[in-house]
């Protein structure tokens, strides 16, 4: 079942988008619970599915333990999904109870490509992302 | 009287002169009506992009006030904060966060995840920027005097 275009269009990666675009975007994405402790995403493993938090506490640790923790409606987990080569460079654990949504990466890509606009608007934003993030990931913070 | 000298006396150039002038300034008026049509079209057309804008708006001011509020300490941080700082102590400061969960879990901590999800919530372990973590002293002391005010 498709997630209300209302959520997808509060969340900060869609803003920009138009009506007709947050209803492609919400056909693809379901609403997953996540338990205290569960890993949605694992170090090294294929990244296959993008996930946006709408209520719950995450962190994601790399290697040497570096980490960092997500909080807030609309975070971001798991961007290696359109990000080459495609492997999760963290793991993603839940520190509280919550819901994500979650999202085929193949699909959002094959949304991007078909799209220049909406590629546009989303890429943008996942740049941002990926740039603060990097340092965690290669350790040069 | 006739021709030209009755116009004159009934005021007729007058007459005449205010009614061109009225023609001419509804003709400006309307050419100018006419040439902004396309904008008014334009918002016509865009008006569900600039009703989101404005929903958009309203929400971020609504989050805004919503962070401005007072954070509320949770109830077990307390108890949480105590265990937490011994092996925060023992692990050595900067400390990596999951180091502490797993250390937490091994001593025996229940629910060791949301306990320092408590502690980072109530900002007394803060991130240093560098993927490690830090026990804010300042809030500790904040919360210490708090504390003793109450009782």
């Amino acid at each position: 079942m498709p997630v209300d275009i209302n959520i997808i269009d509060s969340l900060n990666l869609f803003e920009d988008l138009s009506h007709a675009e947050l209803e492609e975007i919400a056909f693809l994405m379901s609403r997953i619970r996540v338990t205290e402790g569960e890993a949605i995403t694992r170090r090294g493993a294929p990244a296959h599915t993008i996930f946006i938090l709408l209520s719950g506490n995450f962190m994601v640790f790399f290697k040497e333990g570096r980490s960092y923790t997500l909080h807030n409606k609309g975070d971001i987990i798991g961007l290696s999904t359109v990000v080459i080569p495609f492997y999760y460079t963290g793991t993603a654990v839940a520190l509280s109870d919550g819901v994500v949504l979650s999202m085929p990466g193949q699909e959002l890509l094959r949304l991007i490509e078909s799209n220049p606009v909406m590629s546009d608007k989303i890429m943008k934003k996942i740049n941002q992302i990926v740039s603060a993030r990097l340092p965690f990931v290669t350790g040069r913070c | 009287m006739y021709g030209l000298d009755a116009i004159s006396a009934h005021n007729g150039w007058q007459l005449a002169a205010l009614g061109i002038s009225i023609v001419f300034t509804c003709l400006i008026l309307l050419s100018l009506a006419i040439s902004q049509i396309h904008k008014a079209l334009d918002f016509w057309d865009r008006r569900y992009i600039y009703y989101q804008r404005i929903k958009k708006l309203v929400q971020r001011k609504h989050r805004s006030e919503a962070t401005v509020s007072d954070p509320v300490l949770p109830k077990n941080v307390k108890e949480s904060a105590c265990q937490c700082k011994l092996l925060i102590e023992r692990i050595g400061e900067p400390f990596p966060l999951p180091r502490l969960i797993d250390f937490s879990k091994k001593c025996g901590l229940l629910n060791s995840h949301s306990s320092v999800n408590d502690l980072l919530q109530a900002k007394l372990i803060i991130p240093d920027g560098k993927g490690y973590f830090l026990w804010n002293h300042e809030v500790e002391k904040n919360i210490k005097v708090s504390m003793k005010m109450n009782s």
